[in-house]
């Protein structure tokens, strides 16, 4: 670990230490991933592309499947579309709209994947969730200010989840069993606090409170401001990507070359132009004028922000993994693996009720029963992840992965329903997601094979 | 165990060394006592029996005892509530409403004794009731009843062997791979629906008669005193000449008295069945008689409690359950048991199609919706019933026994006026507790 911190980072370093560490890049990928991660040791460029071939040819491929998938799918569907209409800007705000809750709930739905777990009540949740914020915003009513339904909403929802993961961790009933029966149960009082079959309840864009749900997902940033706020975060992220690398340099810890920093920052910057872009193209019809970044974008980008420093950064995301990875070895060095997993449920349950509020402010602020089907909701989700690169078997994926997924899976729906498939059209909604989620299972348990790490060797 | 005195009287506790340990035994704390052979394969008198029966309740292996007592609580909680849950017509409407139930969680338990589980079970019924009612459309295929429910069954059996394999070759976590059959077969099952309403309804055509019948039809009351007595008769003989049998080989056997009390326990079953079957239930006109789905759930229910107690496979079942490894290690091939098991979780949720199909009568997609939904039923009956969530514990009747609960509660609760989604609230409550019961009863038992 005590590469030379002087050397410029293009250079090849020198010494017997070095020496060694080249040698492994060269050894076999088993040998590699055996040790110390190569992409650790790895000082140039160069280098570091071999360390992560290494590492995407040992199974460990991180989001390379994902967004190959992305742009497979988006040249089909471009190609196969009437009109080739599927890669049209407003085809393309729409999608990220559609699958805004998939991403969510998909982020959520990681967090428990990642113990080695599964909630398959984040579907229910959510939407027990979004009818909360809405009944307690109602005018006539509750009428109370949108942020504190909001948090009312997300505390209610992490009571909810935390109330699972008790009964998960402490009396280790099988987590499937657990939120199966949540499942029922919020899928149940969802209709009740609906007000029975026929019920519903919607927030209006006319009064300024209901309004702020209501454009949550559909209110637009004007243009110019997007790409103010555009350029406002491609230079903080940017420099604060750069100045990590360059304190870490400096103390002589381990540090990414400053090549590939750089291009991270133009990667991130790219695709931040690339969408304020799209976005910014006039995509009403005639009359009127509809362009600019919607502001689910930016919530997205906060929760995925939220998520990723809390499981790559905190000691709370080290245990996640650490249990995920192996419960016993994490239980044995001190964690106290019950408490970790309840805490697990209860944020995944509480993004989950974000997403909620999210799909309501999408379906342009109303909430009824057939929303959406709070079981179909929990099987896109939990297809997104693993589609994403989260590993079912717990300690590997992130949430980036489950935005990447969750976005595949809503431009995989919206590419069906532009098709004219006519009464094919429903059974395909339900066929391509299990099928999707069964080869991305598949992928998972073949690779985790390969890979040899893990306690694969289940009988 | 050969030296265990065999022809002492049943009655009599058995005198010499060896009993007089055995003895000790059985009054021995309940680990020491179940870490050794059952007590109550060395139970020689019926108090024996019973004072090891209890121990073994005291020690987690409760069987049937939960179930039936949650089967008198509800039966006497609605009754106190609505006088009419116990009369003659709600009774029988209660067994033809349980029927589904029990027989999609006596699927359910060919893959929880495996310690897997099958989401898929509920839309595989959805899926061989809309197979079965496609098939004998006289506008459509126009094949025979009995061609359409034998390759609605070939059909759901082949789905299983497909799900089987993923998890079983493949070690696909089984309800990953039964989440995402079940996706794909709600969308193949409204392909076959074909975007409209299939019935059976029509008297006009046998077919569709016959398969209306398997569900709403019934004996004659005389026919069903006849089955009944044929039944108890044939059953009871089976079981006495078994233990006869036993006890001239000098195996273990359950005393005579126990034997006894077994087929008079089933005979008065049996009546109280029948009886009430028979009690004329139509406001005009008559209706009575036992419903032929009575002795169709009999018939699964003995072959499956045949196929898992007393074959080789039903062995293998249980070993894997309770230990894989070792299991694997004894020489049983786990991927061709595990895909088996699925084949037949499929197959008989194929039979509770049938079932569906001949009780819905005329079946949309909505149906399939509330198909699929069965699932959570038919896991939550079999797991109250007495079955492990964790593999290697549980029998058939486990699902009967438990199957009927649900239904009582549904039926009890439908009774109340009460709405369907909070229906769902009390069966996922009653999930949970039962899930509860199973893993701190677990905890009790000695491993």
């Amino acid at each position: 670990m005590t590469a030379g911190p002087a050397g410029t980072p293009a250079e090849t370093p020198a010494g017997t230490a070095d020496a060694t560490m080249v040698a492994d890049l060269t050894a076999a990928p088993e040998a590699a991933a055996a040790d110390v991660p190569p992409e650790i040791l790895a000082q140039s460029l160069g280098q570091y592309l071999r360390a992560w071939w290494l590492q995407v040819r040992s199974g460990n491929s991180g989001v390379l499947p994902v967004v190959l998938a992305m742009v497979v799918v988006a040249i089909t569907f471009e190609i196969i579309t009437p009109q080739h209409a599927f890669l049209r800007p407003s085809n393309l705000v729409y999608i990220f709209g559609l699958s805004t809750v998939y991403m969510v709930l998909a982020m959520a739905e990681t967090a428990v994947l990642l113990l080695g777990e599964i909630d398959l009540s984040v579907g229910a949740v959510a939407l027990f969730g979004g009818v909360i914020t809405f009944k307690l915003v109602q005018q006539p009513g509750l009428g109370w200010p949108w942020w504190a339904a909001v948090l009312a909403t997300l505390a209610c929802c992490g009571l909810i989840g935390a109330l699972q993961g008790t009964l998960a961790a402490r009396l280790k009933i099988p987590s499937f069993v657990v939120s199966l029966g949540g499942f029922l149960l919020f899928s149940g009082i969802l209709v009740v606090v609906l007000g029975g079959a026929d019920g519903f309840v919607n927030v209006s864009s006319s009064v300024s409170n209901q309004a702020v749900i209501y454009y949550m997902v559909q209110g637009l940033i004007a243009p110019v401001a997007g790409w103010a706020a555009l350029a406002v975060v491609v230079a903080a992220a940017g420099t604060a990507l750069w100045l990590r690398a360059a304190a870490r340099r400096r103390q002589g810890l381990v540090a990414p070359p400053a090549s590939l920093t750089a291009i991270r920052i133009a990667l991130v910057a790219l695709v931040g132009v690339a969408v304020v872009l799209i976005c910014t193209v006039n995509r009403g019809s005639g009359l009127v004028t509809v362009e600019g970044v919607p502001w689910v974008i930016p919530i997205v980008l906060v929760v995925l922000g939220a998520w990723t420093i809390l499981l790559q950064r905190t000691r709370f995301g080290r245990y996640v993994y650490a249990i995920g990875g192996n419960p016993e070895a994490a239980r044995r060095a001190g964690v106290s693996v019950a408490a970790i997993r309840t805490w697990a449920f209860a944020l995944c349950s509480a993004t989950a009720g974000l997403g909620g509020i999210l799909l309501g402010s999408f379906f342009f602020g109303e909430y009824s029963t057939n929303t959406a089907d709070p079981g179909q909701l929990v099987l896109y989700s939990v297809a997104a992840a693993v589609i994403g690169g989260v590993s079912l078997f717990g300690g590997r994926g992130k949430a980036l992965h489950g935005v990447l997924g969750g976005l595949l899976i809503g431009g995989i729906a919206y590419g069906v329903s532009l098709l004219n498939l006519g009464t094919l059209a429903t059974p395909l909604q339900y066929i391509l997601p299990g099928g999707v989620l069964l080869a991305a299972v598949l992928v998972d348990v073949l690779s985790r094979r390969g890979s040899g790490s893990g306690s694969v060797s289940r009988v | 165990m050969s030296d265990i005195p065999m022809t002492a009287d049943p009655g009599e506790p058995p005198a010499g060394t060896a009993d007089a340990s055995m003895e000790a035994d059985l009054t021995a704390t309940p680990e020491a006592a179940a870490a050794d052979v059952p007590p109550e394969l060395l139970a020689q008198s019926l108090g024996q029996y019973l004072r090891a029966w209890w121990l073994r309740v005291r020690s987690g292996n409760s069987g049937v005892l939960p179930v039936v007592l949650a089967i008198v609580v509800v039966a006497v909680s609605f009754q106190v509530l609505n006088p009419k849950f116990l009369s003659a017509l709600n009774l029988v409407n209660l067994f033809e409403q349980s029927a589904v139930y029990m027989v999609l969680a006596m699927a359910e338990i060919f893959a929880l004794l495996l310690g897997e589980i099958d989401l898929s079970v509920g839309l595989v019924m959805g899926f061989g009731s809309v197979v079965v009612a496609a098939l004998v459309q006289p506008t459509g295929p126009d094949w025979p009843w009995w061609a359409a429910i034998i390759a609605a069954l070939v059909a759901c059996s082949a789905i299983g062997a497909i799900q089987g394999s993923l998890v079983a070759r493949l070690r696909m976590p089984s309800f990953i791979v039964t989440l995402g059959g079940l996706l794909i077969l709600e969308g193949v099952a409204i392909i076959v629906l074909g975007g409209s309403l299939v019935g059976i309804g029509n008297s006009r055509f046998t077919n569709e008669v016959v398969l209306y019948n398997i569900f709403w039809g019934q004996f004659t009351p005389a026919v069903g005193w006849i089955l009944l007595a044929v039944l108890v008769g044939a059953a009871g003989t089976g079981l006495w000449l078994r233990d006869a049998r036993k006890r001239r080989h000098g195996l273990e056997t359950p005393p005579r008295s126990l034997t006894a009390m077994k087929i008079v326990l089933m005979t008065v079953v049996g009546i109280a069945v029948v009886a009430i079957c028979n009690v004329n239930r139509a406001h005009f006109g008559t209706i009575e008689g036992v419903p032929y789905i009575i002795p169709i759930v009999l018939v699964v229910l003995g072959a499956w409690t045949v196929l898992l107690q007393r074959t080789r496979f039903g062995r293998y079942v249980y070993a894997i359950g309770g230990n894989p490894e070792a299991a694997r290690r004894a020489g049983v091939s786990l991927p061709a048991v595990r895909t088996w098991g699925f084949v037949l979780a499929a197959l008989t949720a194929g039979i509770a199609g049938v079932l569906f199909a001949s009780w819905q009568v005329s079946l949309t997609t909505n149906i399939i919706k509330t198909a699929n939904s069965y699932v959570l039923l038919a896991v939550a009956a079999a797991v109250i019933g007495g079955t492990s969530l964790f593999g290697g514990r549980g029998k058939t009747i486990h699902g009967v026994l438990g199957g009927l609960v649900i239904g009582g509660i549904y039926n009890g609760l439908y009774l109340l006026g009460v709405s369907s989604q909070w229906i769902d609230v009390v069966v996922a409550a009653v999930l949970l507790a039962a899930a509860t019961i199973d893993v701190l009863s677990r905890r009790g038992a000695p491993r």
